[in-house]
């Protein structure tokens, strides 16, 4: 998924580095070393040097935690004062799962690709799972799982969507092409909701309910990565990947 | 039940504070404010709605025509609604749901505050005691302005008829001459106050008494037994009689409700019933009587509904004046109403209401001719959402009225803000 590491360790891009009198010959030199390289180490990173020298590089890690000072509640459904009888029953979503993210990404990541499919399930008024975080291109199934009519929606601007009232068993899809957070919502059941992080970069990880993540692949150097959760963002922190190695980040929300 | 006009006013900051408490970013909160751990929602729904009916001097003229008005000083086309909704949860088998609303600043109404009791929590069946949910028709219990696609509401629910529970016509030429001016009417007989006529079935207040409802399978089926009658809910009650109500709802499938209502109540207050027949007379006889099919039909982007109500009402035969003549027989209205609505694109919908009132033939001295002037309507609107809990309203709403002395048609421009949390 990574592409070519195109920036230095620090996140500048590599030809700023270079005398301005370098020539095309030589960075298109340098582009096809580093070209061959990746394909010949089977889809590690390259590294330029600034003399031409092409270095391979094998991709990290950053891992951590994420404690979340107040874990937020899931919205409760407003009172059923006009309902005849005590509505049907709901599962309460999961809200400490996290998403951290790299900030800024090397710029072979941005490459478009088809994201393949993701699905968010309708399953007891409530969307499984809560969060989802996908690459741009991504197409996210919204199956029905419930015996009655959902209707899922979204207003936010880098998608907005309305799918539509459908039946137990039936799906509808949406595909993701811009990055942002999308809120995702049922216009019959106003409890239901859910987050859809879409990313133009494949270096982000959900946490597990611990607050443990792992973000794979990432080439050497130095970044800035947030957490997130339930709307929430830390404060962007930074931490250096080595070749090969692991960085360590914990983070704090709320 | 009314309580101070200055907590009016509480109110409204009650609904601004719970938003404030809840706001994030720049966006308004959408979620209902929850408290003790979950046990104790409340949430809010403000509607300000502003119609106008453009005069030939382009002036914007309110509803002279009493079309819209739901009593007499307040029109569902001009209103500033402020409502607060609470569950409280006390455990599995317990909770209390209240509703405060306020008109235009005006006495804060409970609406709603009754007991839900869940006997076993294995079946789907509950007992709800005190100021409970209309058993009645599928209106009613739309209690948020968002549920309502269009800013005017169905004939059934909100016209005022020329029928009063406090007061009677000593005579069908009496009944016959106030045609049209259900939104302030006076009788002879009874309370001489002049106050408004009732709807078919009220949408603008709840009924006290207690009523069960149960679900099996594709079947639900609700009874109860209240103070007043459908389109007279009360809190204390006028008269001796009870009313009874039922509905059954059958889901066959997805997007399908198919429901039928019944409801048969003491309908003319004891005080009116006695200042007709005497002080010994019984006011059973003196009943509304009411029926109603109502299905709805949803799928993918559009929804569909028809309800049809049948409302009969007898009244005590009071001591005729010289040549005019009595109202010997049931005074029966009856309305249709057909919606429907259409999401154009994510956040935009469009939406239409076409609905008749018409009445069944009085007899007086001197002419034959429905008891109250028969009504037309229809309203052509939509509703934008400038996010997920706000939106943005408008509709075109014509009238035709078949008779009376009031105005007999007019067209209405209007607009609703709706905002809830």
């Amino acid at each position: 998924m990574a592409g070519i590491a195109t920036t230095a360790p620090t996140g500048q891009p590599l030809r700023s580095r270079w005398p301005r009198a370098a020539t095309e010959v030589r960075a298109a030199l340098a582009t096809a070393a580093a070209f061959v390289v990746l394909m010949a180490t089977g889809g590690a990173f390259a590294t330029v040097t600034p003399k031409g020298t092409v270095l391979a590089a094998r991709p990290g890690a950053i891992r951590g935690r994420v404690e979340l000072r107040r874990v937020a509640t899931a919205a409760e459904r407003r009172p059923t004062v006009g309902e005849l009888g005590t509505p049907v029953g709901r599962d309460v979503p999961d809200l400490l799962r996290s998403v951290v993210y790299l900030e800024s990404a090397p710029r072979g990541a941005f490459e478009t690709s088809d994201g393949g499919h993701a699905v968010m399930d309708q399953r007891n008024e409530t969307f499984v799972p809560h969060v989802l975080a996908i690459t741009t291109g991504t197409t996210v199934d919204f199956p029905n799982s419930d015996k009655f009519y959902h209707n899922v929606f979204s207003l936010s601007k880098p998608r907005t969507f309305d799918l539509g009232r459908y039946a137990a068993g039936r799906t509808r899809d949406v595909r993701f092409d811009r990055p942002g957070i999308v809120r995702v919502f049922c216009e019959i059941h106003s409890h239901m909701n859910a987050f859809i992080l879409v990313f133009s970069h494949p270096f982000f990880a959900l946490t597990e309910n611990d607050g443990r993540y792992r973000i794979e692949n990432v080439p050497p150097g130095t970044y800035g990565v947030i957490a997130w959760n339930e709307g929430s963002s830390s404060e962007t922190k930074s931490v250096t990947v080595p070749d090969g190695g692991t960085g360590e980040l914990d983070f704090t929300i709320r | 039940m009314k309580v101070r006009r200055s907590t009016a006013a509480r109110l409204t900051w009650v609904v601004w504070a719970c938003a404030a408490s809840g706001a994030a970013a720049q966006t308004l909160p959408s979620e209902p404010i929850a408290l003790a751990g979950g046990h104790v929602t409340v949430s809010g729904d403000v509607s300000a709605s502003y119609g106008c009916e453009p005069a030939p001097d382009r002036a914007c003229r309110e509803d002279v025509g009493f079309f819209n008005f739901t009593d007499y000083s307040h029109s569902a086309l001009r209103e500033l609604r402020i409502g607060v909704s609470a569950a409280v949860k006390a455990g599995p088998h317990f909770s209390v749901l209240s509703e405060v609303r306020t008109d235009n600043f005006s006495d804060v109404q409970p609406y709603a505050l009754y007991l839900r009791i869940r006997p076993w929590t294995s079946h789907d069946f509950d007992l709800q005691v005190g100021r409970v949910p209309p058993t009645f028709g599928s209106f009613a219990r739309r209690t948020y302005a968002n549920d309502n696609p269009l800013i005017g509401y169905p004939l059934a629910y909100q016209y005022l008829t020329t029928l009063r529970p406090d007061a009677l016509p000593a005579s069908a030429d009496e009944l016959l001459a106030k045609r049209s001016s259900g939104w302030l009417v006076r009788y002879s007989v009874g309370d001489p106050t002049p106050v408004q006529g009732v709807p078919l079935v009220s949408a603008f207040r709840w009924d006290t008494g207690v009523q069960g409802h149960g679900v099996i399978g594709i079947v639900s089926a609700t009874a109860s037994l209240t103070t007043g009658t459908v389109a007279h809910p009360l809190f204390r009650d006028d008269n001796d009689g009870r009313q009874i109500a039922t509905r059954v709802e059958l889901r066959p499938v997805s997007g399908l409700v198919a429901g039928t209502s019944f409801a048969r109540g003491t309908f003319v207050s004891q005080a009116a019933t006695r200042a007709a027949l005497g002080a010994e007379a019984d006011d059973s006889p003196y009943t509304q009587l009411a029926w109603g099919g109502d299905v709805e039909y949803s799928r993918a982007y559009y929804v569909i509904r028809a309800e049809t109500i049948v409302s009969q009402w007898r009244l005590p035969i009071a001591a005729t004046p010289a040549r005019q003549l009595p109202i010997r027989d049931p005074l029966t209205a009856v309305a249709t109403s057909i919606e429907g609505r259409y999401k154009l694109r994510p956040g935009l919908y469009t939406a239409a209401r076409f609905d008749h009132l018409g009445f069944s033939d009085l007899t007086g001295a001197t002419v034959t001719e429905p008891w109250d002037a028969p009504v037309t309507r229809v309203e052509i609107g939509g509703g934008y959402s400038l996010q997920r809990n706000l939106i943005l309203k408008f509709s075109y709403q014509r009238n035709v009225r078949d008779g009376g002395f009031l105005q007999q048609k007019a067209s209405f421009i209007s607009t609703q803000v709706v905002y809830w949390f």
